[in-house]
């Protein structure tokens, strides 16, 4: 009975791991970028240097503001924190006018308050929202899609461990040579070293939308899911303008006693409502960096006087625990330290997955009727294997190629940048689709080798912050995403090397067989 | 590919297709109706019940459905006899379905 069971549960886990894996990957990639989508965006940006003051910042944000958009509903500032240089801020405009695009009501400003003069690009940030809102599809379903896979993902991992000690004693370790085992090997050492990160990241992920994945928990409380939002996150009224022009409080004084307020905790963003007018409402929410907890404190202040008003309300038990767990997903409190951490089992997750994916088509290679000549879903699953794991780090390289490449003045750069790395991808899988398997591997890993290498080489083109040169100015940020490129490359070409090798061997060991059944 | 799942699963287990099949629909749509029951019932019992605060009820109700709908996805594969999973699937949701009427038909919601 046992035995039936660890079968059932390899199976179980070999066709979760399958289905889904492709986009597990995908996700499991992106997600790791996006522990560093800050960095990403200051290599993508090279025209922004330094740090800047959050005060200043804030302060010259709302000169911008009261320029643009004095008459706005609301003004959001994201003052700069220790890992940016720039003040991001948006807007609602007022009398209910809708903006046309993204970058009409948003911009990026200077300590100063002007906007930065910098190349246009979505930077990390597309790669973190890649990470659940997918691209060239409505967010609503790629965010479905995304939960099925986490909770394919989930069922994978705990399928997993229950056959974990069959896989090793049983299905492997005697059935195949060493050319297989390595990517077993490759596949066991990334899920066990890092399992609990995998367990955490899977389930905390699910919950991060969990009130779109399961919302009857709160739908048996609640008639409506507003009157549940008010009851977590208090009510947010919007109160008319009354027409009355008063000027806005000095942010200064205000983050001060915020910031008092969390016990020294840095401001992460503001929001200002009715701005310019005697109703005006500041409401400051404590920076992610402060706690665990991605839902931060909030204090609100008056607009006018800058006197405070209220706070958000204390959390219980189970509200305080989907808050770190969505905090620990996000990662956003994570010291430089503690965000390599995420960054290598992230790393160690995608391999994970990608090893798991080719890991099916070995065990399954020597098992075919015909090994010259397999079938439709064999065939299927090696080419989505090859476009995956090879196509979709090309794509990632081409993106921040592009992003050195690309003429600064193109127009509509920045989705130009995000075409690049579609189109890579695309041409890496029809590369898989026309070439046969065997030479697609060490071709594709190669060129996602020399793609990762081109990233730093290109970077001392194009900048003046090359490796040599950010070296010398201890410029950490653009040193480290230069040797991760580098670092990447090596094991992209360590890959396409062995590739290279099997299919040296494959033909030698088929000769050799025949041989060996004469003399038998 | 469920056929061929169904395929590997017959020539290790004796089990074929429609075993596999009734195994998927368990795991997966069967699965998600039992556990949002589950969720939902959990979610009024602990704020009715035990007077828990309604939002923290609803919260810990959805944070632990994800944990029961991987639970039952692994039952749904693990258990030997798919008559007796579906079953198991049928009390459960008859259970949580009446509890959650009964509770319903008692108290308003929010």
């Amino acid at each position: 009975m046992k035995e039936g069971l660890r079968q059932s549960m390899a199976l179980l886990h070999t066709w979760t791991g399958l289905l889904l894996g492709w986009l597990l990957f995908a996700m499991f990639a992106t997600g790791t970028s996006a522990y560093f989508q800050d960095e990403i965006t200051r290599w993508m940006q090279p025209e922004i240097t330094g740090s800047a003051d959050p005060v200043a910042s804030a302060e010259g944000a709302v000169r911008f503001l009261q320029r643009t958009a004095p008459d706005a509903v609301s003004w959001y500032i994201s003052p700069p924190n220790s890992r940016s240089a720039t003040t991001q801020v948006y807007w609602q405009p007022g009398d209910g006018k809708k903006p046309a695009r993204r970058g009409e009501t948003s911009a990026v400003l200077d300590q100063s308050g002007k906007e930065v003069s910098t190349r246009e690009t979505r930077g990390g940030f597309f790669l973190y929202r890649f990470h659940f809102d997918l691209h060239y599809m409505p967010v609503i379903w790629a965010r479905y899609l995304v939960g099925v896979a986490a909770m394919f993902m989930l069922v994978a991992i705990l399928s997993g461990i229950i056959t974990h000690k069959k896989i090793f004693t049983d299905f492997f370790m005697l059935r195949f040579g060493k050319g297989q085992r390595s990517w077993l090997d490759a596949h066991n050492v990334t899920a066990v070293i890092a399992l609990p990160f995998h367990l955490m990241i899977t389930f905390t992920g699910l919950v991060t939308l969990a009130v779109l994945y399961m919302p009857w928990g709160i739908a048996a409380n609640y008639a409506q899911t507003s009157t549940y939002q008010e009851a977590v996150f208090g009510k947010t009224e919007e109160v008319a303008r009354s027409g009355q022009p008063a000027p806005l409080a000095a942010l200064g004084p205000v983050m001060q006693s915020a910031s008092a307020h969390w016990g020294g905790k840095r401001v992460g963003y503001l929001r200002v409502t009715n701005p310019g007018d005697t109703t005006a409402m500041i409401s400051v929410t404590r920076a992610p960096e402060g706690a665990i907890g991605s839902r931060g404190e909030e204090v609100t202040f008056n607009g006018v006087t800058g006197k405070p008003v209220g706070q958000s309300m204390a959390k219980g038990a189970a509200l305080a625990t989907e808050s770190v767990m969505i905090g620990l997903h996000a990662g956003r409190f994570a010291e430089y330290g503690l965000r390599w951490l995420y960054f290598l089992s992230g790393l160690g997750g995608t391999i994970m997955v990608g090893s798991g994916l080719v890991l099916w088509t070995v065990k399954r290679r020597t098992k075919l009727p015909d090994p010259s000549r397999p079938h439709f879903g064999f065939r299927l699953v090696e080419k989505l294997n090859i476009a995956t794991i090879a196509g979709f780090p090309a794509g990632i390289a081409a993106y921040f190629l592009a992003n050195r490449l690309l003429p600064l003045d193109l127009a509509e750069r920045a989705d130009h940048e995000i075409n690049s790395l579609f189109l890579t991808w695309l041409a890496v899988f029809v590369w898989a689709l026309v070439r046969p398997s065997a030479r697609a591997w060490p071709e594709m890993l190669g060129l996602v080798a020399v793609l990762f290498a081109a990233v730093p080489l290109v970077n001392a083109f194009t900048t003046a912050r090359g490796l040599p040169a950010s070296l010398l100015a201890g410029d950490w940020l653009f040193v480290s995403f230069d040797l991760v490129m580098l670092a990447l490359a090596a094991g992209f070409a360590k890959g396409a090397h062995k590739a290279t090798r099997k299919r040296v061997e494959a033909p030698r060991t088929t000769r050799r067989k025949p041989q060996e059944a004469m003399t038998a | 590919m469920a056929k061929s799942a169904a395929n590997i699963g017959g020539n290790r287990r004796g089990i074929g297709r429609w075993n596999v099949a009734a195994r998927i629909i368990a795991a997966i749509p069967a699965n998600y109706l039992v556990t949002s029951l589950a969720a939902a019932c959990l979610a009024r019992l602990l704020a009715h019940g035990l007077s828990v605060n309604p939002a923290e009820a609803s919260v810990t109700a959805t944070l632990l459905s994800f944990a029961i709908f991987a639970t039952i996805a692994l039952f749904a594969f693990g258990l030997r006899s798919v008559t007796r999973l579906w079953l198991w699937l049928t009390v459960t949701a008859a259970i949580c379905g009446g509890i959650l009427w009964l509770s319903l038909s008692m108290g308003e919601r929010l």
